[in-house]
């Protein structure tokens, strides 16, 4: 038992490293942890509840940096936008706490639908997925079509259009290996062109209001299990990440409101985090770096998973303190920063990281998919239309023509 | 905020036509199977081979495939993808994948993801009296008529094909007999069987391991 929570405070502690180096990711580490698997006396079972907290802890701690700096993970993308534009109202320990309410309500939420959901996903996903990329394909049209203005609409075609393209030469491709070319993608998209067109801001962060007052939590039911049950989607069904869940979610329950999208988009995150666990159970597959980890070091059955959804909700209950702890103490101190230089060095700091993952090409990526992510905000437009980058690549796997069309063009 | 827009998308056009050009550069290509290692674990490559293994497990397709190259390497076609698929893949059947290299429980495959990635050219079929002790250790398919049909242990099924009197038996242990697309085979049918061909108890024998293995080509 001893050795349990030892293990769990490694894993919160390497989730809390994760969460605040934007780019660093829970996939980085996981390696490690079952190096130190193979090979050595520490129960399997430990070693797998060092990986749910380092992935519970990462997705709390990841909203930090999303709202401060501006700087993105796979996940957060698209809520970077709506929580910087709070944070530079003075905002951001607002977002801290509405990210707080999301992402535990979002946990404890899915641990009490486990049953209920299992039942259900299964069942509907087997009836969406014939259809799967016409839906995709209709949330896209009307995503666009919202724009109303002709101009508006013209821009989100082409916006949508440039980034699927990118989306498919360097998911698709031989140029980058695997999926790490999602870092400098969503890097440039949703990060480096925000904090390049806030380097026309001079001065210093805002100062941040702190308010320990209580939240209302009634507006925010209804966003919290629209996220939790398009994080239950996403965390079972293949080719759907956090941010077409989003999508859905929001389209779901007609959530303009940048409160509300906050709070659904953080309990998108934490309940695909643990649905990816579960579903190592119900449906045998992994849908996550760290459930793929959990998958090569136990074999889930009832019991395991019962001890997986424990440790994620012990693991939750100290995340939750230690994101409003961290992020107060961010909100308290970012203000003593100097904001273009902060700026410059978070974009630095992405594009070494982008260099060091993937070379020369990255970059290129990275340059690219920053120059698209400028357009929306100049041409004012919503930025969630760059999410074409994956959606694009999506549909086209759904419908099943990815491989014709990439020979189509000669990949 | 005119210069930024065209600016913007000047920069995007050219990037990504610099991105496709690189692309088209290291487009995946045909690579000999005995070439492929934990290096290309994440790459797409292209590989051509014989199926010389066939299994199936919940509506997947679990196919090894062997090249020139002398090495094997196991494709996994997902149903969702079999689904799309106008064609059955058979034993012995040439099959070019386009895939990417992925890690599975520590062993390397070629995981294609859709129909497309997929093409295929039927082998053809040997009579029953043109195999000869030559073959064992091979693959082989083979078409005859059903002679005899006896259940052997539990549940084993030995049918026993028949062409102008030269005779084989093929093998079907009860896992592959007992699962529930192994067709209904009765004495005259005539049935395409492919598998490994032994030797047991002095005697030539074909050894089915998968329910697709064995097809019904005429109902008597």
């Amino acid at each position: 038992m001893l050795d349990v929570l030892v293990f769990i405070a490694l894993g919160v502690a390497l989730g809390i490293f994760t969460g605040f180096l934007p780019g660093v990711h829970v996939n980085n580490l996981t390696p490690m942890l079952l190096a130190l698997a193979v090979g050595s006396a520490f129960a399997p079972m430990a070693l797998a509840a060092a990986i749910v907290a380092m992935a519970i802890t990462n997705t709390f701690i990841s909203y930090i940096p999303a709202t401060f700096l501006g700087a993105p993970e796979p996940g957060t993308e698209l809520s970077v936008l709506p929580a910087h534009r709070l944070m530079m109202q003075g905002k951001g320990y607002e977002v801290i706490k509405l990210t707080a309410i999301g992402c535990f309500g979002g946990l404890l939420l899915s641990a009490a639908l486990v049953w209920p959901m299992m039942l259900f996903v299964g069942p509907a996903y087997a009836v969406i997925k014939p259809q799967m990329h016409l839906l995709l394909a209709a949330i896209v049209v009307v995503m666009i079509a919202l724009e109303r203005s002709k101009s508006g609409v013209l821009w989100a075609a082409v916006i949508f259009l440039l980034s699927g393209l990118l989306g498919l030469f360097s998911l698709d491709t031989n140029l980058i290996k695997g999926d790490a070319a999602l870092m400098p993608l969503l890097g440039g998209l949703f990060g480096v062109s925000t904090l390049l067109l806030s380097l026309k801001n001079t001065g210093k962060m805002p100062e941040q209001r702190i308010d320990d007052g209580p939240v209302e939590m009634k507006r925010n039911l209804k966003p919290l299990f629209a996220g939790t049950a398009a994080g239950a989607l996403t965390g079972i069904i293949p080719g759907i990440g956090p941010s077409q869940g989003t999508v859905l979610a929001q389209l779901a329950t007609r959530s303009r409101g940048i409160h509300e999208f906050i709070v659904s988009v953080s309990g998108v995150n934490t309940a695909k985090a643990l649905f990816s666990f579960i579903a190592l159970y119900a449906i045998g597959r992994a849908r996550s770096g760290a459930a793929v980890a959990v998958e090569e070091l136990i074999e889930v059955g009832f019991r395991e998973l019962v001890f997986l959804i424990g440790v994620a909700l012990f693991v939750g209950g100290i995340a939750v303190i230690l994101h409003i702890k961290l992020g107060r103490f961010a909100a308290r101190n970012i203000g003593r920063l100097p904001y273009r230089a902060t700026c410059v060095a978070v974009i630095a700091g992405i594009a070494c990281l982008t260099f060091y993952y993937s070379g020369l090409i990255g970059l290129l990526i990275l340059t690219t998919a920053t120059a698209i992510g400028i357009l929306p905000a100049v041409v004012n437009v919503k930025r969630t239309h760059a999410m074409g980058v994956i959606m694009l690549p999506c549909i086209l796997y759904f419908a099943g023509l990815k491989g014709g069309v990439l020979s189509a063009l000669g990949l | 905020m005119e210069k930024i827009t065209k600016l913007g998308l000047l920069c995007s056009i050219v990037g990504l036509a610099a991105i496709y050009a690189g692309a088209v550069q290291v487009r995946p290509s045909i690579t000999p199977i005995a070439k492929i290692d934990n290096e290309f674990v994440g790459l797409k490559v292209i590989i051509s081979g014989q199926v010389v293994d066939l299994r199936e497990s919940n509506g997947h397709l679990f196919l090894a495939l062997q090249d020139n190259s002398g090495s094997a390497m196991s494709v996994p076609i997902f149903s969702s993808v079999r689904a799309q698929l106008g064609d059955s893949i058979e034993m012995l059947d040439e099959v070019q994948v386009t895939g990417e290299v992925t890690l599975y429980q520590g062993a390397l495959e070629v995981v294609p993801e859709d129909a497309g990635d997929i093409s295929i050219v039927h082998s053809p079929c040997l009579g029953v009296s043109s195999i000869d002790n030559g073959l064992i250790g091979e693959p082989i398919k083979v078409r005859g008529i059903v002679d005899k049909r006896e259940i052997v242990g539990k549940g084993n099924i030995i049918l026993t094909l028949d062409e102008d009197g030269a005779q084989l038996a093929v093998f079907v242990p009860s896992s592959v007999a007992g699962s529930s697309n192994f067709p209904e085979v009765h004495v005259g049918y005539v049935v395409q069987a492919s598998g490994w061909l032994q030797l047991y108890e002095n005697e030539l024998e074909l050894r089915v391991t998968g329910a697709s293995n064995i097809k019904v080509i005429e109902a008597a």
